[in-house]
């Protein structure tokens, strides 16, 4: 009587397991695959401050730029699409859109432009695309798909004055975006820019020490811990919650996964805005830097969490929102140069690469 | 439900994928009383969910264990855990919820996740002055 009542929404965890020196190791095309990161968080063990080269790559971490009530043809301006998206330099996405309830855009570093349009705007802009791949009963929410690379897309071509005129005196989407550069670019964006209301925004790094703290025994061999206590554990790092709970409370029965040890102190640090995945890669290298040197605790862990409201995925592929719009990874990093890898996402996403 | 895709090769790659692997969700939930000003207790919240679980779903109901993982009493948020068997009854319940000590009130589910990292990194909190 109850089976409908028990089930929930579909999810997929990925865990994979290998090492950084198997050369088939595909790790970083997984990272770069994922285009708009909103938040990395980092967990080193047995660390009261970051490290030096830590810091320096925080540091160095791109700004970003927030453009209010963008037009969205203006991304088909000639000198934009020349400067900037033919060269490969861009990526931006539609900031304060709900992916299930208005309309998102998402512009990828390889010049692909995605539309997730609700039906009514699809039908007024009047461009070729597809029905969503997560519509349930009916078609309410259709997908847009323009490779602004393609020669078919060339300025004065047939199809790029189609969207452009969709864009522009049929549909008006204007919509709040945020753009993210590489490291020297943004100057030249400034003539672009300057015909709206922008403004430049940092990531916002903070961090925190944790004291006496219980850790699951994290070790590089196949009995380490089960990937959803993991994945548990770290949440409740992250979010501080207590893992100190005894069997008979009330409120809370959450432990720390057993086998456990106890940390005298742990470092959390955490990045959030829009992160581009060559900042991710720089990470990643300087904690296999750091952890190449004798440690308390051999194993650091990193967390990035893509964006809810992206119309795109891991590799293009398109995301949503059902009742949450998870798609992250958790990266657990060893001495020994072996990782473990947990790739989640929800119910309106294809699986992982 | 489990599917594993399982490519052996020797000593170092292995890849598995699992299909609804998470036994619990996690809701993060705001509780918004008529009366800004009133102050629950961590267990006096916790025994309100308790009666309104037991009120739609009678004694075996609110038998339904779920933890409250974290709470701010000055914001009235929680962050909660339940078996996702158990997690529909527990959403149904609290948002039938309508009222506590003769005060209207209303949760707001925020979040719901089948991993609690996930509710640590929502890009929905994004705030840009």
């Amino acid at each position: 009587m109850f089976g409908d009542l028990e089930r929930t929404p579909r999810t997929l965890l990925v865990c994979e397991r290998s090492s950084f020196l198997d050369e088939k190791n595909r790790l970083s095309s997984q990272v770069e695959q994922l285009h708009f990161n909103y938040k990395v968080s980092m967990l080193l063990p047995e660390c009261s401050s970051a490290p030096s080269h830590l810091e320096a790559v925080f540091n160095s971490i791109n700004s970003f730029y927030l453009i209010r009530k963008l037009p969205i043809h203006e991304l088909l301006d000639k000198h934009f699409l020349e400067t900037a998206v033919h060269q490969g330099r861009v990526s931006g996405l539609s900031y304060g859109t709900r992916i299930d309830e208005d309309n998102c855009v998402a512009l990828m570093p390889n010049g692909h432009l995605s539309l997730s349009l609700d039906k009514d705007s699809f039908e007024v802009l009047g461009v070729e695309g597809k029905p969503s791949r997560f519509n349930q009963r009916t078609n309410s929410r259709f997908v847009v798909s323009v490779d602004l690379t393609d020669s078919s897309m060339a300025p004065g071509g047939r199809g790029y004055q189609r969207l452009v005129t969709g864009l522009k005196s049929r549909l008006q989407l204007k919509t709040d975006f945020l753009l993210s550069h590489p490291p020297g670019c943004g100057a030249s964006l400034h003539a672009f820019l300057s015909r709206y209301d922008w403004s430049e925004h940092k990531p916002e790094i903070r961090s925190h020490t944790l004291t006496d703290l219980s850790s699951p025994l994290l070790t590089s061999d196949l009995q380490s811990c089960d990937p959803r206590r993991l994945l548990e554990w770290l949440g409740a790092v992250d979010a501080h919650v207590s893992c100190e709970n005894s069997s008979s409370s009330f409120l809370s029965s959450l432990v720390c996964p057993e086998p456990r040890t106890r940390l005298s102190q742990a470092l959390s640090v955490s990045v959030c805005g829009l992160l581009r995945p060559q900042d991710v890669q720089q990470l990643i290298q300087q904690i296999r830097c750091y952890l190449e040197q004798p440690r308390l605790e051999n194993w650091v862990s990193l967390t990035v969490h893509g964006f809810v409201d992206s119309p795109v995925s891991w590799g293009g592929e398109e995301h949503g929102v059902l009742r949450g719009g998870d798609n992250f990874y958790s990266l657990l990093m060893f001495h020994d140069h072996t990782y473990q890898l947990h790739l989640a996402t929800g119910a309106h996403d294809t699986c992982p690469p | 439900m489990r599917r594993a895709d399982a490519e052996d090769e020797p000593a170092v790659f292995r890849r598995v994928v699992l299909k609804n692997a998470s036994p619990y969700h996690y809701m993060k939930v705001r509780l918004a009383l008529e009366d800004e000003s009133t102050r629950l207790s961590a267990v006096e919240l916790k025994q309100f969910i308790v009666t309104g679980l037991s009120s739609l779903y009678g004694e075996v109901g609110a038998a339904l264990t779920f933890d409250l993982l974290k709470y701010d009493e000055d914001t009235l948020t929680a962050l909660l855990r339940v078996y996702s068997k158990g997690l529909v009854k527990l959403w149904s319940s609290l948002t039938l919820l309508g009222s506590y000590q003769n005060q209207d009130c209303a949760f707001r589910v925020l979040q719901v996740s089948p991993f609690l990292l996930a509710l640590t990194g929502n890009s929905r909190e994004l705030q840009l002055d």
